[in-house]
């Protein structure tokens, strides 16, 4: 019988031929567009894959300058991808149930291969997160990259930080021992205390929505598996998606908005560009963007004469993954200089002296000590509401996409910086020398210390501050920076003093040495 | 772009470098690995891995055998460190029982600071090898042991009668039969695991009776009640745990249970005892205490000077010896008593459980010492302390024959509410207390106590005194309100206002300890003249008695 | 649907969406209105209608020698006790700023997570804690006393002996 033929081809010949060229088929097939060597292949390479394509083909040389954006919105996301990795594998091992979550930790610790290794990169990148997105948004809002345009996304930004401590706050609880439990106990309390402000006013038997937020978090009237396996839900699923959801509106946006933000003489400012990065575009191209046609404002040019910009293919992309393993440097390096803390197993009889949160909660927490409502909730509502206002209040164009607004704008921020470390520093001296209206007036009603409490004063200082600032510089540029920089002082010095100043009873001690031994 | 590539080249180098340390660490650098290679066991090298004792139902993973490679299931014959050691011969089993079940420590932590405890935030640290014995008490709770002066006598009966000629205990004894097949009898030291047979005398007796030769024939004869009974004592005591017997008849000894309450049984002024032994030391103020701050430290400078370490403490001084005071820390590192699953009771445990036996002997003798004794002394002359009203005395002659039996009875059983002598019969939902054969026992021991002093009788009714009361108000204020407040509330002397004394003192009682006082007290006769006050005729201790008796209408 | 045909603009502007459709908005307000449902319906979810929680009413015995001014903290239990000529009260030492357990002291209470502190009644002295600590429900039971954590009393209240 007569073999098949395809072609001149035996079938058999053919099938050899298929098999020996299947792996390049198969990168053919995932990256269509070849070796990205030359300036169409580049642009194809990226916006033929899914996940590049959230950037454009070209970027600008100005967005590549390591103090534009200092790479901290990457290393942000690095971050949490470094989480989200290591999270997943945690995950293997933790077990979110009361009697087994500790001991699940204390095996993870211990007898898991790395799972210690694991556990302290998970905490650090945690840590890092934090630092990047606070530090990213002070960039954000000192170049003015929050203005029209990218109002929106400064909004997300926002959801993103806050998004982000909550999956901080949520992960601190896990482990269920001591840290842990006091932890659940103070921010379920927190979530209740607007039952400060409705038993003063009689309110709460009819009205009581702190009652509902505490419910809602723990779910059930005790801190136990309830607001345990509540707490791992959140942290393992509700927040990281909301998070992955928020990001890709935000990366997506970026692009949406005009891209990265940039002074007006940006071009000027650029030293002449090298041979590499010139021309663009070299070959003619195949295919026209009709598309182009229907997209209004600032259009993406095609095949017109070259700007100031290079392929993101890879010059963008080897910015990008500098900073990620930069990043993962600094997590695996912190790893191994110190261990996730663990404490005893949780207690419900006798709290932590002091029961301290994770440090980005500490000037939260020294807020809480003056009221819990105004603290917990008050003073951080009107703190996340300012912030997101800012881009709807300042609408002027003059310095955006430059450090500090340009000329003016730093000895400006230096003035507030003054202002917020010195009014915060002496309001705290005040009260940790003379204590509170309480030490004065023992019969005090709560309301008027829920009221008039040194973190309302401070709010109150720094947002009379701001309004004359306006008025001073006839600038809301200058109100908002004044504004900001106040903020993240007086969050800073709070930070601070809860740290490292606070012990036992949170009374104030210059250093733990002093602490009373235990 | 340059830079770029090149702080991507570095980082990337340095996270290489990273892992590199980072698995070094994870696959050479553990101290069990190195343990584990420098030792050889019969079968040669050991496989290096992680091991580890398992055992849900005590609720125990002990990682411990890791470094300890000696102590794990089916290793025999190990040379290497000295941490690789096999576990001294015991009762149980390590393989059955873990690690931590008896020494503390964290079993699952698989380094040594943290395995040994002594870290931050680990509430059990190991028990000091010193006190290794106390980690018995996790189990065996509920001995049933006698007080220091029993436990003397049942031994020195054991001595005396040359029951170590056949028996061993503690690696002593069972010598009779130098080179011949070894001990006549069994070795006593661990009899908790067996018990023993309650009719070991008749046996005995039987088999004397029956031998025709050596040793049976002439080893062996009758033994007098007494010392039968001390015996059987000293049997007792070796069931269960045998190394905490002295700690606990000393504790006993003192009259700790006047105050403090051990699973149930006590007073109930201090703290109580159950699980003392189990006490996170982060919980505790080592200020004042030298040395490191683990339990055994802070609970011995608190045996010295309860005080200086617990601010506020109305523990008093006890004058204790330091011998005393190891044993005392001894027992009470010992207090550890864990739920256990009933396959794991030990039989003190389940005779104390389900068959209401007591946690101590319960002659006349162990209780008074083990309860009364902190506040009216081992001899029941009293106790003073200093900072502290004394107590009174209670086996003086004048005082036994004055108070009936009754009266003891109805005082040890009904206390003296607002005072420090609580009620001690058990009744109701308080089982704290004593049952009323006990109190029998305890008032039994006190006459014995007193030389044997029985109560003097008389034939006048409970009461019988008519006197004036205004007068006797006035001679109240005079001569008694100095020790016994101005209302009778107490001081110096014990408080006469007290509902129970009222209502179980005849008034003879009352009479005549005004009028003979107490000898060996400050309770002087008020019928003797005496150089800085006048004497009181009859009628007028007959007033005062009826101004006391008038706080009875109240 | 009732669309008037309006000139077409131009290719890049279609015509505009006409202003009442009635039957796509009541589409669109159902849909939303469903959702809503929905969500009130899941506002009853957060907690079980019979809490898993142990019964927070507990019998307790007083040490005989508990004098006035003392205070007697059951073991395990957030309580405060005392017992005094009038009778005996129980006061929670739960704080009421965020939950800590508060510890007794020769004063008052101590709150160790804020430093508030409370009087020996439980009355705010200083510190962060909106109001004063509450009394709880004490009631005789045969020689032993029955707390019920849950249940609290105007303070002052005292059950007699």
């Amino acid at each position: 019988m007569k073999a098949p033929m395809i072609g001149e081809h035996s079938a058999l010949q053919v099938f050899r031929h298929n098999l020996l060229a299947a792996p390049r088929r198969l990168l053919d097939a995932m990256f269509r567009s070849g070796k990205p060597t030359t300036d169409r292949t580049r642009s194809t390479f990226v916006f033929g894959n899914v996940f590049l394509h959230l950037h454009s083909v070209r970027t600008h040389r100005w967005n590549l300058r390591w103090t534009t954006t200092m790479g901290l919105g990457i290393a942000t996301t690095a971050a949490f991808l470094i989480t989200l990795v290591t999270g997943v594998l945690l995950m293997f091992y933790y077990k979110p149930y009361p009697d087994a979550a500790y001991d699940s930790i204390k095996d993870i610790h211990f007898v898991v291969p790395t799972g210690r290794f694991i556990r302290n990169i998970h905490r650090w990148a945690a840590n890092v997160m934090v630092v990047a997105v606070i530090l990213h948004m002070a960039r954000t809002f000192y170049t003015a990259a929050y203005r029209r345009p990218r109002e929106f996304n400064w909004l997300i930004g926002m959801g993103l930080f806050v998004i982000t401590l909550g999956l901080s706050f949520t992960g601190y609880l896990l482990p269920w021992d001591q840290l842990a439990y006091w932890a659940i106990t103070i921010g379920a309390n927190i979530a209740q205390s607007p039952r400060e402000v409705t038993d003063a006013l009689n309110l709460t038997d009819s009205f009581d929505p702190g009652g509902f937020q505490k419910l809602l978090l723990l779910g059930s009237d005790i801190v136990g598996d309830e607001a345990l396996i509540r707490f791992y839900l959140l942290h393992v699923m509700v927040l990281p998606l909301a998070l992955v959801a928020l990001m890709a509106v935000h990366f997506w946006r970026i692009r949406k908005d005009g891209g990265m933000v940039r002074p007006v003489d940006a071009d000027a400012r650029l030293e002449p560009r090298s041979a590499e990065t010139y021309p663009v575009f070299t070959e003619a191209p195949k295919k026209t963007y009709q598309l182009a046609a229907i997209v209004k404002g600032k259009t993406p040019v095609v095949g017109r004469g070259p700007e100031n910009t290079v392929p993101s293919m890879p010059h963008l992309f080897y910015a990008e993954l500098a900073v990620l393993m930069l990043t993962t440097l600094i997590c695996i390096g912190l790893s191994l200089i110190s261990d996730a803390p663990l404490k005893e197993l949780a207690n419900p009889a006798v709290p932590e002296n002091p029961a301290k949160a994770p440090w980005y909660f500490l000037g939260l927490q020294e807020m809480v000590a003056f009221s819990a409502f105004m603290g917990g909730i008050g003073i951080p509502s009107v703190v996340i509401i300012g912030l997101g206002l800012i881009p709807f209040l300042d609408r002027e164009e003059q310095g955006t996409g430059e450090w500090f607004g340009g000329k003016g704008g730093w000895p400006l921020v230096k003035q507030a910086m003054i202002v917020g470390f010195g009014a915060s520093i002496l309001i705290e001296a005040f009260i940790i020398r003379f204590g509170w209206i309480r030490e004065w007036f023992p019969h005090v009603p709560q309301l008027v210390i829920t009221l008039i409490n040194p973190g309302t004063v401070l709010t109150l200082v720094y947002g009379l501050y701001s309004v004359w600032l306006v008025r001073r510089y006839n600038s809301t540029r200058a109100g908002a920076l004044g504004l900001f920089t106040v903020f993240l002082c007086g969050f800073i010095v709070l930070t601070i003093i809860g740290t490292y100043f606070r012990g036992p009873n949170w009374e104030f001690f210059w250093s733990p040495a002093d602490w009373p031994k235990h | 772009m340059n830079k770029n590539k090149h702080l991507l080249l570095w980082s990337s180098l340095g996270v290489f470098l990273l892992l590199f340390v980072a698995a070094g660490q994870e696959n050479f650098g553990k101290e069990w690995r190195g343990i584990q290679k420098a030792s050889r066991s019969t079968e040669g090298a050991l496989d290096v891995r992680l091991r580890q004792i398992v055992n849900p139902t005590l609720g125990i993973s002990d990682r411990c055998v890791s470094c300890h490679v000696g102590m794990a299931p089916g290793e025999t014959g190990m040379t290497g460190p000295a941490v690789t050691a096999a576990h001294k011969n015991v009762v149980h089993q390590t393989a059955d029982y873990g690690c931590t079940t008896c020494h503390g420590g964290q079993g699952r932590a698989t380094e040594k600071a943290d395995a040994h405890g002594a870290v931050h935030f680990w509430p059990q640290p190991m028990l000091p090898m010193k006190y290794s014995y106390a980690g018995c008490g996790t189990c065996h709770s509920s001995l049933n042991v006698p007080n220091i002066a029993g436990l003397e006598k049942s031994r020195s009966a054991f001595e005396r009668l040359d029951c170590y000629a056949c028996h061993r205990v503690e690696g002593r004894g069972g010598t009779i039969r130098p080179g011949g097949g070894g001990m006549e009898g069994p070795d006593l030291s661990n009899i908790g695991v067996r018990g023993y047979a309650a009719n070991w005398y008749d046996t005995h007796l039987q088999r004397h009776e029956q031998a025709s030769e050596l040793p049976w024939k002439n080893s062996f004869g009758a033994i007098n009640d007494a010392d039968r009974a001390a015996l059987s004592d000293y049997l007792a005591t070796r069931v269960g745990a045998s190394k905490l017997i002295e700690a606990k008849a000393q504790f006993n000894s003192l009259g700790c249970l006047g105050c403090h309450k051990v699973s149930g049984v006590g007073g109930d002024a201090a703290t109580d005892l159950s699980r003392a032994g189990e006490r996170d030391p982060g919980q505790l103020n080592f200020t004042h205490v030298p040395g490191a701050p683990i339990l055994s430290n802070w609970l011995g400078e608190h045996f010295r000077s309860p005080l200086g370490i617990v601010p506020g403490s109305q523990m008093p001084m006890m004058g204790l010896n330091e011998k005393q005071i190891d044993l005392l820390t001894m027992y009470v590192l010992s207090l550890r008593r864990r739920e256990l699953p009933g396959a794991f009771l030990p039989k003190d445990r389940v005779s104390v459980a389900r068959f209401g036996a007591r946690e101590f002997a319960t002659d006349g003798a162990t209780i008074f010492s083990a309860i009364c004794a902190g506040c009216h002394g081992a001899d029941g002359k009293g106790a003073r302390y200093p900072g502290i009203p004394p107590f009174p005395a209670i086996a003086g002659q004048d005082f036994l024959q004055l108070a009936s039996d009754e009266f003891i009875t109805e005082t040890i059983k009904q206390g003296r509410p607002g005072r420090k002598m609580p009620a001690w019969l058990s009744a109701g939902s308080t089982e704290a207390g004593l049952k009323p054969e006990e109190i029998q026992r305890v008032v039994a021991y006190l006459r014995q106590l007193g030389g044997n002093m029985a109560v003097i009788t008389d034939t006048n009714p409970k009461r019988w005194v008519k006197g004036d009361a205004a007068t006797g108000a006035r001679l109240f204020a005079a001569n008694c309100s100095g020790c016994h407040g101005q209302k009778g509330e107490g001081g110096e002397g014990p408080a006469l206002h007290n509902k129970i004394l009222l209502s179980s003192a005849n008034d003879r009682f009352f009479v005549e300890t005004i009028g003979k006082g107490r000898r060996g007290t400050a309770m002087k006769g008020f019928l003797d003249p005496s150089p800085v006050r006048r004497a009181l005729t009859q009628t007028e201790i007959e007033a005062i008695v009826t101004y006391i008796r008038s706080w009875e209408a109240k | 649907m009732t669309v008037k045909a309006g000139k077409p603009q131009s290719r890049l502007d279609p015509d505009p969406m006409p202003r009442r459709d009635f039957l796509g908005l009541s589409a669109l307000w159902t849909m939303a209105g469903a959702l809503l449902f929905s969500v009130f319906g899941m506002l009853k979810l957060p907690k079980a209608a019979v809490l898993s929680s142990p019964s927070k009413k507990f019998s307790v015995t007083l040490p005989d020698s508990l004098a006035a001014g003392e205070v007697f903290v059951p073991p395990g239990r957030a309580v405060a006790m005392f017992r005094d000529g009038e009778g005996v009260h129980a006061i929670s030492t739960v704080c009421t700023h965020l939950g800590c357990v508060v510890k007794p002291t020769t004063e008052g209470f101590e709150c160790p997570c804020h430093g508030s502190r409370f009087a020996m009644d439980g009355e705010v002295t200083r510190g962060p804690a909106p109001k004063a600590l509450a009394w709880l429900k004490v009631s005789n039971k045969g020689g032993a006393w029955v707390v019920d954590e849950d249940t609290k009393v105007p303070p002052g209240t005292k059950e007699k002996a």
